[in-house]
């Protein structure tokens, strides 16, 4: 089935793409995944605003609704860079390299956490079983690699241990459903939660985090790796990199909640790599 | 059976605001009714448009992910129509599959994912027959079409809680302005007809004023702008003249009457006094002649004596028949005494024989007024006398009947005529000719609340009069 979907997912981006660039063909074209960005348009606009200013070229933001689209469309050249997560980065690690991680409270660093309702008198994963749940995308590190490993690490998987698994393909719509009662229990991305806890504080004031995961490598800018000599990719490298040295870059950081855009080393990954590895051994 | 004819006693001021009251009442209740059931209808219009929109807005998103079975984009459509229509009548929306398990729903605790939806169809009716029941939720179901085929149903609850708080408020106010309406009506109509009808209570008072004495109505209470009213209370003013005139009348009548018995009586009278007056006069020439017998002068001088005194009773029962000043005075065995006086003359002159019989003691007697009583027996007397003729046979027999005094005037005449009974015995117009004697002795036997009746016995007459103690006369 989620195969099934991915492949349909795909081939749309791919058949979508070409039609796209020859509407603007000399903008930079930058993917975006709604994932963690789904309800505020004024931070695309001040993120793409910021870039433009550090490139000195119009950029088009383009946003897809899953991170398998975002790959398409990255890996097909229907666009030139992309804001997408640690683990579909690491499944095209050989196609793809970093323009940077967002650094959030200091480190380039963030958390997965496990949510159930407020009322929830849930204590850990384990008191889950049975339940709904939702992850946010299935090609999302905190919004289903972490959980999914963890269930392995018990023997189990997902489809079989929760009642139910729906995906609502952005962190603030498991938050939603956990929320709204749709789920007992979801996997959401640590950053989006505790942003969501400033922005939204209703919403997240109806749910309550279980556990948390360890400290992984934050969701990367990324390109893919034979065209990062090319002029406009490794300036839009540099203008990420120096976003917190403009007022237009620090407005953009200051409404993501973000502190800058840092270099990394492949290696911030090894973390969702090795729950990867989990995955791929169970 | 007992509440009609108490209405029906009711004044007619009062009788005709009720009934205009009650029409307005029955007025109100139709009108409130129609007026309720258009705002039913209104309401039922409006319910049924606003679930149809949601219902067909909803269909529309939710085609593909309910063929998808996609859970999450089916409650994040019903998420974001419930926060659309926040604060507003949609309560719940239940979104199933072909099989009636549900899909999402806007509250996912009471309708879980996976559940069959049949619970919530349970009195689920569709858009178009959604109707106001009294209840405060109302279900609405319809079938989930997509690319031509049904691919699942998709159910919403509607609160209705402001609509018949509207319905309420509206009732409610329609039973109040109703209740004053009606009253404001009620009390108008009552004023209006009182107004109305002022011209024939002033009617009923005059005619009910004074017992049997009608007063006319004054000119000022003559409602000119109403012809009927007026020549109905120009008709009864004229008849209270009538009526006044004949009264009096009946007053001079009855008053000439009198003195027609008593120049009857002063002619047998005349000649009553004329007798003693020839014996009187040869007894004072016996005393002129015989001056010097003392035997006859002394004979003749008691002689005159008894003449004058005959003569002197004579004048006083005269006097006594006639005086004003006896008014108040009780009877006594004298009266009767006077009455034979007056009346044996009458009946001498006839040749009549005389049965009189007083057998009532004193104190009978007493419990009657002497003047009217006499007056009374004297009539009754004078018209036997007349009637039994020459050689014929009256008597007076009075007694003491049962609780009061019975007189009983009985004579052998040919008995009374029709017209004399209608004067004695019934109060009605005097029928033309004849005295009003007889008439006479009636109003004043029912002015002492007495009785009177007559029967015939053989060749006599009987008239009896039964006259209560005064004071006593419902005993």
């Amino acid at each position: 089935m989620q195969c099934t979907r991915r492949a349909l997912l795909a081939g749309v981006a791919i058949l979508a793409a070409p039609r796209v660039r020859a509407q603007t063909p000399s903008s930079f074209r930058f993917a975006l995944t709604p994932v963690f960005l789904d309800n505020d348009a004024s931070v695309i606009m001040a993120l793409r605003a910021a870039l433009a200013t550090g490139m000195g070229q119009e950029i088009e933001l383009v946003q897809r609704r899953t991170y398998q689209e975002i790959s398409g469309a990255v890996l097909d050249g229907s666009v030139d860079a992309a804001w997408t997560c640690g683990y579909p980065y690491l499944q095209h690690r050989a196609e793809l390299s970093l323009l940077g991680v967002p650094v959030w409270r200091g480190r380039p660093l963030y958390q997965s956490y496990l949510v159930v309702a407020a009322d929830d008198p849930a204590s850990g994963l384990e008191d889950l079983c049975g339940g709904a749940h939702a992850f946010s995308d299935p090609d999302s590190n905190s919004g289903f690699l972490v959980t999914a490993t963890d269930l392995v690490r018990m023997g189990e998987v997902p489809e079989r241990f929760f009642s139910r698994v729906i995906f609502t393909y952005g962190h603030r719509n498991v938050v939603r459903a956990v929320a709204g009662g749709l789920t007992r229990s979801g996997s959401v991305d640590g950053y989006v939660w505790e942003t969501l806890s400033v922005a939204e504080p209703d919403l997240t004031a109806r749910t309550r985090i279980v556990s948390r995961s360890e400290w992984l490598g934050f969701p990367p800018f990324v390109a893919r790796s034979d065209r990062t000599a090319e002029p406009a990719v490794s300036a839009c490298g540099a203008a990420l990199l120096g976003l917190d040295q403009t007022d237009e870059g620090r407005a953009a950081l200051q409404r993501l909640y973000l502190d800058s855009v840092a270099a990394a080393a492949p290696s911030l990954f090894d973390g969702i790599a090795a729950r990867l590895a989990v995955l791929g051994g169970g | 059976m007992t509440r009609l004819p108490r209405f029906r006693d009711l004044p007619v001021t009062v009788r005709v605001p009720l009934v205009t009251a009650a029409l307005m009442i029955v007025l109100g209740l139709v009108a409130s009714q129609i007026v309720l059931a258009a705002l039913g209808r209104v309401q039922d219009a409006r319910l049924s448009e606003t679930a149809r929109l949601h219902l067909e807005g909803l269909s529309v998103a939710l085609g593909p992910p309910v063929l998808r079975q996609d859970v999450w984009e089916v409650y994040d459509i019903l998420d974001r129509a419930r926060a659309a229509f926040d604060g507003q009548r949609l309560l719940l929306t239940v979104v199933a599959d072909e099989r009636g398990r549900v899909l999402a729903a806007t509250d996912p605790r009471r309708a879980p994912v996976g559940e069959s939806v049949a619970g919530f169809e349970a009195g689920a009716v569709a858009p178009d027959a959604v109707r106001m029941t009294g209840g405060t939720v109302l279900r609405v179901i319809a079938p989930l079409g997509y690319q031509g085929r049904d691919v699942g149903r998709i159910v919403t609850e509607l609160d209705v809680t402001d609509l018949l708080a509207e319905r309420r408020a509206v009732a409610v106010w329609l039973l109040f302005g109703n209740a004053v309406a009606t009253a404001v009506l009620a009390f108008g109509g009552w004023l209006a007809v009182a107004r109305i009808l002022r011209p024939v209570g002033a009617l009923v008072r005059a005619m009910d004023g004074s017992k049997g004495a009608p007063r006319p109505i004054g000119e000022a209470e003559i409602p000119r702008g109403d012809p009927g009213l007026a020549r109905l209370i120009d008709t009864y003013n004229r008849m209270t003249t009538a009526v006044e005139e004949r009264g009096q009348a009946e007053r001079r009548l009855s008053e000439r009457e009198r003195f027609v018995s008593l120049g009857r009586l002063s002619s047998s009278l005349a000649h009553e006094v004329n007798n003693p007056l020839g014996g009187l006069l040869n007894a004072a020439d016996t005393i002129r002649t015989y001056a010097d017998r003392p035997e006859v002068v002394r004979e003749s001088a008691e002689l005159m004596q008894r003449g004058l005194v005959h003569l002197r009773e004579v004048t006083r029962a005269i006097l006594d028949q006639n005086r004003l000043d006896r008014a108040g005075q009780v009877l006594r065995p004298e009266d009767f005494e006077d009455l034979r006086l007056l009346f044996a003359p009458e009946a001498q002159s006839r040749d009549q024989a005389l049965d009189w019989r007083i057998e009532a003691g004193a104190e009978a007697l007493a419990s009657q007024p002497a003047a009217p009583v006499r007056q009374v027996a004297l009539n009754l007397l004078l018209n036997a006398g007349a009637v039994a003729g020459h050689e014929g046979r009256v008597g007076l027999v009075v007694t003491n009947g049962g609780d009061g005094l019975s007189i009983e005037v009985s004579d052998s005449g040919a008995g009374l005529s029709p017209a004399d009974l209608g004067r004695l015995m019934a109060s009605g117009p005097l029928p033309p000719g004849g005295g009003v004697g007889l008439r006479l002795v009636h109003d004043i036997v029912a002015g002492l609340d007495g009785r009177l009746s007559h029967h015939r016995t053989g060749a006599e007459t009987v008239i009896r009069v039964d006259l209560p103690i005064a004071g006593n006369a419902d005993a």
